[in-house]
């Protein structure tokens, strides 16, 4: 008890800092994403590569339309205008003259995330990595994080899922990370298997990390390369290069571009939560 | 109906006007509360078995969910709340309102509150139990549910005291022990007298119990001095404790939900639900243990008086809220309220809105208040719109929020309505057995409340006819004072 | 509980006389002050009574309680201690930042502090209360039933001298019942 008494002393001056203050810790990375909607097809092979990744399991049709699935990383699919004398024409509202958008829409790593400080037992934090962790042995399931992410990516172990992968399936399963159990909390990682497993090869290798050690599941497998990740910290990666060369800022709720034509953007950045996922508007035809 | 055709209402023409007959004999409080802890009679058993098969289900449906997983209660990626935690804010409400009569109106010394602050507290803490139990079993791995107590682990983990839950299990930890704390305490002259009137396992409890009570002066006034100081403290932990559950919403970001008046709207509903709990217990009590004499009518008219101000100030703050939002720019705060509204759980809310808003106007009618019939049914649905204001609060802003991907009307499945209906049978069981175990009426503040009126009641007539006391007026007789065993006070 | 008068008398027995109403027992308590039987002054008087006469000061005099110390330093106690033990917990050495918010958050503190200055309150006010009324121990064995019915008792100790004047002035104001025990 003492040392901890003598810790809130030794170290007020930072536990007292919030995030607009510059936050509790320095971070020794700054993982982030950015996608490219131009380039994104809509063909899910992202959501599938995560799907083979994370051990996620399918829960069927039916659970699939009651929404208890557990896709980590979810294709939108977002229509345009329709055109009413097409509908009108054809009487089919279904079909849409114009293509739809997609958006690969997973977590967002927010720095100031909601979901963090309402979990009761402290199963989600934030890390040094910039990440939002998920522990799932301290989850107990209670789901007020998943009430309070804005993006609604959070997903719940809403059974034991283990029928998935009946034998030989579960062969497949990934080895460097857990298959959850009923009642626990889950959400993208930003494979922070494959950073872990990065990082084990760069020191024994006796090398830094570099940019591109690390890749994502669903970037490996865009087919348009649509997805990049990154160390924004890292001023030579790619990911960086790009939030600059769109005028993209951590730490504000409004950015401030030169040029507003700029394409990237993050979403629901006006309830100041920080994300990481940096987006690249489509090109719309004029 | 006359008093000759409705046994329930003999003896009430005299007692019509006032509070409480002064000339009651104290022997016969004692007596008639004491024989209200007999061997119960038929419809008492039939009562129980209702509620403990009501608890039952409610038992098979947590085991199936404890093995099976939350699945089956129809909760998904959109819907992570519902039945649940609506059931729970409804039960925490409800125990408000002990806490009011006990402690609130004691500081205000309003006297009437005597005969039925007992059975409040006893709801109040009954209530928290209730409340208590949903916590645990809405968590995903209830089997580690003791993980949100601040314990020394032995890998240095503590919960998280940013979170809401926590301040809420703090919150509820504080004020149930405060309240079983404060009704026993409030008890132990009343366990004294039960003591000295029982027999074999009862007496042995009740001595215990009692803690040696022997009614000396010091006694009694450490128990004055210790009465207030838990009322006093327990008034300020009542207010905090149903904002700290309202803040499991508001501090939350989600439209609908991120509101500022959440605290307060949250206590005036919790404060409106336990006074009509109160209404429904005082009627029923007064029916089945022949409590005409002590839950008098007056005093129900006041509950009822009592119930429609709180009526009120709950519906204003509903409708700030929606003023508030209608007036504000806050697109996905409106469109919640609109879905509420006209969407598909549109229904529920306008019957909310009915039975919060306009029902309690009944209570305004003086042939309603006494009718007694009409009045419990009057009181149950007050408690359906508190209910259902409860879910409404939950499950809109769920089903709409920010990310339109996550848009879903989700309705609750049999797991949920089973675990809503086993906690009213497990609340059921509790008030059954403490209304045979321990005075649900308090017979020392009787006394105090009949000693206190009759000596105001013959100081004004002194003072009125410049008389002694022992002179016949237009009072009743007090010279008839028997034979020294039998007064009732001065 | 001033004794201002300590009489050198020894006393050998307790007396409990049943009243039949307050008046009769405030008459009793009035003679006493006035010094009807020699040697016995008000605060030697123990009123055993169904409820608490709400002018009970008036007639016993000023007679002190420590509850409301007890509930003042437990709810200080609580306070601080809450704080304290709460910010001790948070700063850890796992100590996680989350949602951009500090690792000691004050208003969250203040919250859980509270409920602890009352929940610590309300515990130490039971103490005091059951240390102040001399509860849970075993009693003297002079008590009645009739005292939670509805008559008044009055308990005085006394000695041998002061016994039979002390029960004519019981006999005087109508005394229902006369019960004595011998102190050891």
């Amino acid at each position: 008890m003492p040392s901890l008494l003598g810790n809130i002393f030794k170290g007020w001056a930072d536990y007292s800092k919030g995030n607009e203050e510059g936050g509790h810790h320095d971070y020794e990375h700054m993982y982030a994403l950015a996608i490219d909607l131009d380039l994104c097809t809509g063909c899910n092979a992202c959501s599938t590569a995560c799907y083979a990744e994370n051990n996620l399991a399918t829960v069927g049709e039916d659970k699939f339309g009651a929404r208890q699935a557990m896709h980590w990383l979810r294709v939108e699919r977002y229509f345009d205008e329709p055109d009413m004398d097409k509908i009108e024409e054809t009487n089919d509202t279904d079909t849409q003259s114009r293509g739809a958008s997609f958006l690969p829409m997973m977590c967002q790593h927010c720095n100031a995330a909601p979901c963090e400080p309402v979990c009761p037992v402290g199963a989600t934090y934030h890390t040094v990595d910039g990440l939002n962790a998920q522990v799932y042995n301290r989850c107990i399931g209670s789901r007020y994080c998943a009430n309070n992410c804005p993006f609604r990516v959070r997903y719940f172990n809403f059974y034991d899922n283990a029928d998935s992968w009946p034998a030989p399936m579960d062969q497949q399963l990934n080895p460097d990370l857990s298959v959850r159990s009923k009642g626990v909390m889950e959400k993208c990682s930003m494979c922070l298997q494959r950073t872990r497993a990065a990082r084990d090869t760069a020191k024994r290798e006796g090398r830094e990390l570099q940019d591109g050690d690390i890749q994502t599941a669903c970037q490996q497998t865009c087919p348009t390369s649509a997805i990049m990740f990154g160390d924004l910290l890292d001023e030579t990666s790619a990911i960086s290069k790009i939030w600059k060369r769109h005028q993209v800022k951590l730490g504000v709720y409004k950015q401030d571009k030169e040029n507003p034509e700029l394409r990237g953007y993050r979403i629901f950045e006006e309830l100041n939560v920080d994300t990481k996922v940096l987006y690249l508007e489509r090109v719309r035809e004029v | 109906m006359t008093a000759q055709q409705n046994p329930a209402q003999k003896h009430l023409t005299q007692e019509q006007t006032k509070d409480i007959d002064e000339n009651i004999e104290w022997a016969k409080i004692n007596a008639d509360v004491l024989r209200s802890m007999e061997n119960p009679r038929r419809g008492y058993w039939v009562a129980m078995f209702i509620s403990v098969a009501l608890f039952s289900v409610m038992i098979y449906a947590e085991v199936h969910q404890y093995m099976f997983g939350m699945g089956d209660a129809a909760l998904n990626t959109s819907h992570m709340w519902d039945l649940y935690i609506s059931t729970f804010v409804f039960w925490i409400g409800m125990s408000h309102s002990g806490t009011l009569l006990s402690a609130i109106l004691h500081l205000v010394h309003a006297d009437w509150r005597k005969p039925i602050y007992r059975f409040a507290e006893a709801m109040t803490t009954f209530s928290l139990l209730t409340a208590g139990i949903f916590p645990v079993i809405h968590l995903g791995r209830v089997w580690n549910f003791y993980w949100v107590m601040p314990y020394m682990s032995d890998r240095g983990l503590w919960p998280n005291f940013r979170s809401p839950l926590i301040w809420d299990a703090f919150a509820i930890t504080a004020y149930l022990t405060s309240s079983v704390l404060f009704l026993y305490i409030g008890m132990i002259p009343d366990l004294a007298i039960c003591r000295d009137n029982a027999k074999g396992w009862r007496k042995k409890l009740y001595t215990w119990l009692s803690l040696g009570w022997r009614g000396d002066d010091a006694q009694w006034r450490n128990f004055r001095f210790t009465y207030l100081m838990i009322a006093c403290l327990l008034i300020p932990l009542a207010v905090s404790v149903h904002s700290i559950v309202s803040m499991d919403f508001s501090m939350s970001i989600m439209p609908g939900w991120h509101v500022t008046t959440f605290p307060p709207y949250f206590v005036a509903g919790a404060l409106y639900s336990g006074c009509a709990a109160i209404i429904t217990l005082f009627i029923l009590l007064r029916y089945f243990f022949k409590f005409e004499h002590f839950m008098t009518m007056p005093i129900l008219d006041k509950v009822c008086k009592l119930t429609f101000v709180i009526a009120m100030v709950w519906t204003y703050l509903n409708l700030v809220e929606f003023a508030s939002v209608w007036y504000g720019h806050d697109i996905p705060s409106k469109e919640v309220l609109l879905a509420k509204a006209s969407g598909p759980y549109s229904p529920f809310f306008w019957g909310m809105m009915f039975f919060g808003s306009v029902l309690p106007f009944a209570l305004l009618s003086q042939w309603i208040r006494r009718n007694m019939y009409v009045l419990f049914f009057v009181s149950v649905f007050l408690n359906v719109g508190m209910w259902l204001e409860r879910w409404m609060i939950v499950t809109p802003t769920l089903s709409l929020g920010y990310h339109p991907q996550a848009f879903n009307t989700m309705w609750p499945g049999w797991v949920e309505w089973a675990m809503v209906g086993g906690s009213f049978g497990w609340f059921g069981m509790l008030f059954l057995v403490f209304v045979k175990v321990f005075p649900s009426v308090s017979m020392y503040e009787v006394k105090e409340m009949v000693y206190h009126r009759k000596r105001t009641v013959y100081e004004d007539v002194d003072e009125m006819m410049n008389l002694h006391s022992g002179v016949p007026g237009p009072e009743p007789d007090l010279g008839s004072a028997p034979a020294p065993q039998s007064t009732g006070g001065a | 509980m001033g004794n201002h008068h300590k009489t050198l008398v020894h006393k050998t027995k307790r007396v409990l006389g049943l009243f039949g109403d307050f008046d009769e027992a405030f008459e009793v308590i009035a003679d006493i002050r006035r010094y009807k039987v020699p040697g016995l002054t008000v605060d030697d008087v123990t009123l055993k009574s169904p409820i608490e006469h709400p002018e009970i000061e008036d007639v016993l005099g000023e007679r002190p309680s420590n509850v409301p110390k007890f509930a003042f330093w437990g709810s200080l106690f609580g306070l601080v201690f809450g704080f304290l033990f709460l910010a001790s917990a948070q700063a850890n050495f796992l100590a996680q930042p989350s949602g951009g918010k500090p690792i000691i958050t004050i208003p969250s503190n203040i919250v859980l502090a509270y409920e602890m200055m009352i929940l610590f309150g309300v515990l130490s006010t039971l103490v005091g209360f059951i240390i102040g009324a001399k509860l849970m121990r075993k009693s003297t064995g002079l008590y009645d039933t009739a005292i939670t019915v509805d008559q008044i008792g009055i308990v005085i100790e006394v000695a041998d001298e002061q016994e039979q004047p002390l029960k004519d002035l019981f006999t005087k104001h109508n005394v229902i019942e006369v019960h004595e025990e011998t102190l050891k």
